[in-house]
């Protein structure tokens, strides 16, 4: 019974540590394999697709939306990797590191190239000229709402308030916070910014009445709209946006204060120009699909399927004219920017 | 009451991935009972990983079921071979071996199932509907309020607790201090990051916890030998006779509300609560001097106390997001980890979570009440596998689990250097515990100050104008100056505490 006893917990033990070398082994394989020269793209080797924010939000639900269809269109697997810190940039400094073949990409953040730099000390933000931009992905909005208890309606509404307001952000360094700051300052109106962290509890700040006024991504709001627990004021888009044609937008109401969330697709600079083309197309065919494109309704996105050329150029020439804006009214987004 | 959402919970744990996993939770919760050592606080957290590919409800009610799975198990080797798996049935040795020598160990382990069920069930009845209650404040819970609630919690953690106060003050501190790493969050400055991304969003929860709880656990279990497993002692007929069951039926109802109580209070939990329910019985019984010899009492009363207990500090967790124990805090970080942040809107926001693992206890509790008999034999031989054999294989989970939440050499690191750090706290006497809630609630009270600062316009008077706030500072003072004003007072009481300690 003793000898029987042993040989089931060295059985029991020894399960336990094939089990554990071979997932050691398959941590060893993913993003390793590179292709070797001349081959075709992609091979048999799978494509990892790393996400610098938390699984569940909007980021990592586009991301993983288009593997499913890339996966399909290039007959490889396509994972998707969180890598959530420092708004992204821990995701983008291990895409800068990794190997130019095409088997790494990142779903990178328009506000971690336009409106971090302006929060951060500089060099802590990444540049996106270190990296190639495979395609533009899509567009969130901001929405600027208030609890209709609040009795606020209209950007003029909160310049009469008579008194300061206070309004939440969704942390330093976000869409959320620079909307405001531009819009507030433009507007004269005195207030205070109260960041919160993330969307949802800022969410639950403004249905709360604890600040007056907050933006919000449209997708994590238009729910509370649509049952009128939150009243929309304003969006920060350049156009109407197609989910609240009744809302006027920031800049209808006579301020320049455009600020949306973008999203694209990068690579690691160097990766070569047919691996770019045949992501490209993959990405192309992935837009195309029925599921995609409901995905994107289903979440208030507005699809900007642009090419990367295009993309670098509107990021960077939003960072230059933010940049501008945040110095024109002395705009502190960041403690020591 | 509304009792759709109630019943669409029942609806939610009846699914058959839901049924499993907490089939496993409350398995692996008293197999974890039974090994000593290797606590739930510790197990849960090294699971922690594995819950990251599962639904959150899932998840959470695998983790919950370790929890309250692992009181049922901590009786069984308490009753039958003198070892106590867990802190919480430390108490349940005294009168469950006695009995166990007497040939009644079928009797203290009926008993014990019985009244943990109970206390258990007494628990949920209450849980079902004090949270719908706090919830209906959800929305008046803004940042002064968090502030107050979070100042509370550190002060009752660091002082309720048991063990030695000034060690678990400088514990709390310590966690407070390193909550303080990463980012500010309101200017963008870096604060001790050392120019590592890593650290920039601040330490993780998850290696923080791997490494006090697990790591620290094993290498300090290590340290120990290993007494020899007497034979158990042969259980017969666990059914309570008639005449146990009346004379157990007063203390298994006053355990559970004592537990219920001591549960939800941070700082309390199962440990508390099965001490203090003893004590009580003991005082209160006419014959005293037969605790200790065999009372059927005394299992029943802790047992019951330890469940309601391990239930009801849920409470906190699930309608304020304020984790009443160590425990809890880990369970805090898994929802955090599934990007569920509780709070009074939980009830509200994701009403299938939240009563789907509300109502997973109920069946949690039955399938521990089925199984926790036969399994008996089982888990005795379970207790015969080497520390040797355990150790190294639950170091490996540990290190690969860590590594797999963010893929992110730095993690392990951090385990390793948390697990070195759980050691020696505990070889030195401190309880790792304060510092993980405080480190949890740390960030909570810094961001809740500093914005509801931002909201009054730098006026503190703030705090005190608004009920709910007001009222819990209220409450803060009066628990920092009670202690003050009861050593003033002449010691009358000195007896009756006295009998109190001797048991801690």
């Amino acid at each position: 019974m003793t000898t029987n006893n042993r040989a089931r917990r060295w059985a029991t033990a020894s399960t336990g540590f094939a089990l554990a070398l071979s997932l050691a082994a398959c941590g060893g394989n993913v993003g390793g394999g590179g292709s070797a020269e001349g081959e075709e793209f992609p091979g048999g080797d799978p494509i990892t697709v790393l996400v610098g924010q938390d699984p569940g939000g909007s980021t990592d639900l586009i991301a993983r939306a288009l593997a499913d269809e890339v996966s399909d269109d290039l007959g490889v697997p396509v994972t998707v990797e969180n890598r959530p810190g420092a708004n992204g940039a821990l995701a983008a400094q291990e895409l800068a590191g990794a190997e130019p073949d095409g088997h790494t990409l990142m779903v990178y953040n328009g506000s971690l190239a336009y409106i971090t730099p302006l929060a951060v000390a500089e060099g802590e933000a990444p540049d996106i000229a270190d990296y190639e931009i495979v395609t533009g992905l899509s567009q969130d909005d901001y929405v600027l709402v208030t609890a209709p208890s609040s009795g606020f309606r209209t950007v003029e509404d909160l310049a009469n308030a008579g008194r300061p307001i206070t309004f939440g952000t969704t942390g330093v360094g976000t869409g959320s916070q620079l909307s405001q700051e531009l819009l507030f300052n433009q507007a004269g109106i005195e207030a205070t910014a109260v960041p919160f962290d993330g969307g949802s509890p800022t969410l639950t700040a403004v249905l709360g009445g604890q600040v007056d006024v907050g933006s919000i991504q449209l997708g994590e709001a238009i729910e509370q709209i649509e049952a009128g627990e939150l009243t929309p004021i304003v969006t920060f888009a350049e156009e109407r946006v197609s989910y609240l044609p009744d809302t006027p937008t920031a800049v209808e109401a006579g301020y320049d204060a455009p600020v949306q969330q973008s999203r694209a697709v990068f690579a690691p600079k160097g990766t070569p120009e047919d691996v770019l083309e045949t992501l490209q197309a993959s990405f192309q065919t992935a837009f195309g699909s029925e599921a995609y494109q409901q995905f994107n309704e289903d979440n208030q996105l507005t699809p900007n399927e642009v090419d990367g050329e295009e993309v670098r150029e509107t990021w960077t020439s939003n960072l230059e004219r933010y940049r501008g804006v945040v110095e024109q009214y002395s705009i502190d987004l960041g403690g020591d920017s | 009451m509304d009792l759709a959402p109630v019943l669409d919970g029942f609806g939610v744990v009846l699914q058959p991935t839901n049924l499993l996993y907490c089939l496993i939770g409350v398995v692996v919760g008293m197999l974890v009972g039974v090994l000593p050592g290797l606590g739930p606080a510790a197990t849960i957290a090294i699971l922690l990983p594995i819950t990251i590919g599962i639904e959150p409800v899932t998840a959470v009610i695998m983790l919950a079921g370790i929890f309250y799975g692992a009181q049922y198990g901590g009786t069984i080797t308490s009753v039958l071979l003198r070892l106590p798996g867990e802190a919480s049935s430390v108490v349940t040795v005294f009168d469950g071996f006695a009995l166990a020598r007497q040939g009644r160990a079928g009797t203290a382990l009926g008993i014990a199932a019985v009244g943990s069920f109970l206390g258990g069930t007494v628990s949920i009845v209450a849980l079902s509907f004090v949270a719908p209650l706090v919830a209906g404040f959800a929305l008046d819970f803004g940042p002064p309020e968090y502030t107050a609630l979070a100042l509370l919690g550190i002060l009752l953690v660091a002082t309720v607790s048991s063990g030695d106060r000034l060690k678990a003050v400088i514990a709390a501190c310590l966690g407070l201090l390193l909550a303080t790493v990463g980012r500010d969050g309101f200017t963008g400055a870096e604060r001790f990051t050392f120019d590592n991304l890593s650290l920039a969003d601040g330490l993780d929860f998850v290696p923080i916890a791997m490494g006090l709880f697990g790591l620290g656990e094993i290498l300090y279990n290590l340290e120990e030998r290993h007494r020899a497993v007497h034979a158990p002692a042969t259980v017969a007929n666990v059914w309570p006779s008639r005449k146990d069951l009346r004379q157990s039926s007063g203390a298994i109802g006053r355990g559970s509300v004592l537990g219920f109580f001591l549960g939800i209070l941070p700082g309390g939990g199962a440990t508390l609560a099965s001490l203090a329910a003893y004590a009580m019985e003991k005082r209160r019984s006419k014959t005293p001097e037969r605790f200790g010899r065999g009372a059927v009492e005394g299992v029943a009363a802790p047992e019951s106390a330890n469940n309601a207990a391990a239930t009801s500090s849920f409470i906190p967790l699930l309608t304020l997001g304020i984790p009443a124990n160590a425990t809890m805090a880990v369970i805090y970080g898994a929802l955090l980890i599934q990007g569920v942040s509780p709070g009074p809107q939980l009830v509200d926001q994701e009403p299938e979570l939240f009563w789907g693992v509300v109502n997973s206890m109920y069946i949690g509790n039955i399938l521990l009440l089925i199984m926790s008999i036969p399994l008996v034999g089982l888990f005795v031989k379970i207790l015969r596998v080497r520390a040797t054999i355990l150790a190294p294989i639950t170091v490996l989970i540990t290190l690969i689990g860590v590594y797999t939440v963010n893929y992110d050499v730095f993690d392990i690191g951090l385990v390793v250097a948390f697990g070195a750090l759980g050691y020696l706290m505990k070889k030195l006497g401190f309880d790792p515990g304060p510092l993980v809630l405080a480190f949890v609630l740390g960030s909570l009270l810094e961001d809740s100050l500093r914005r509801s600062l931002l909201l009054f316009d730098g006026d503190p008077t703030g705090f005190l104008t608004r009920p709910i706030s007001g009222t819990l500072l209220v409450l803060f003072l009066v628990v920092v100056l009670l202690p003050l004003i009861r050593a003033a007072l002449p010691r009358r009481r000195a007896d009756a505490r006295r009998d109190t300690k001797e048991l801690v």
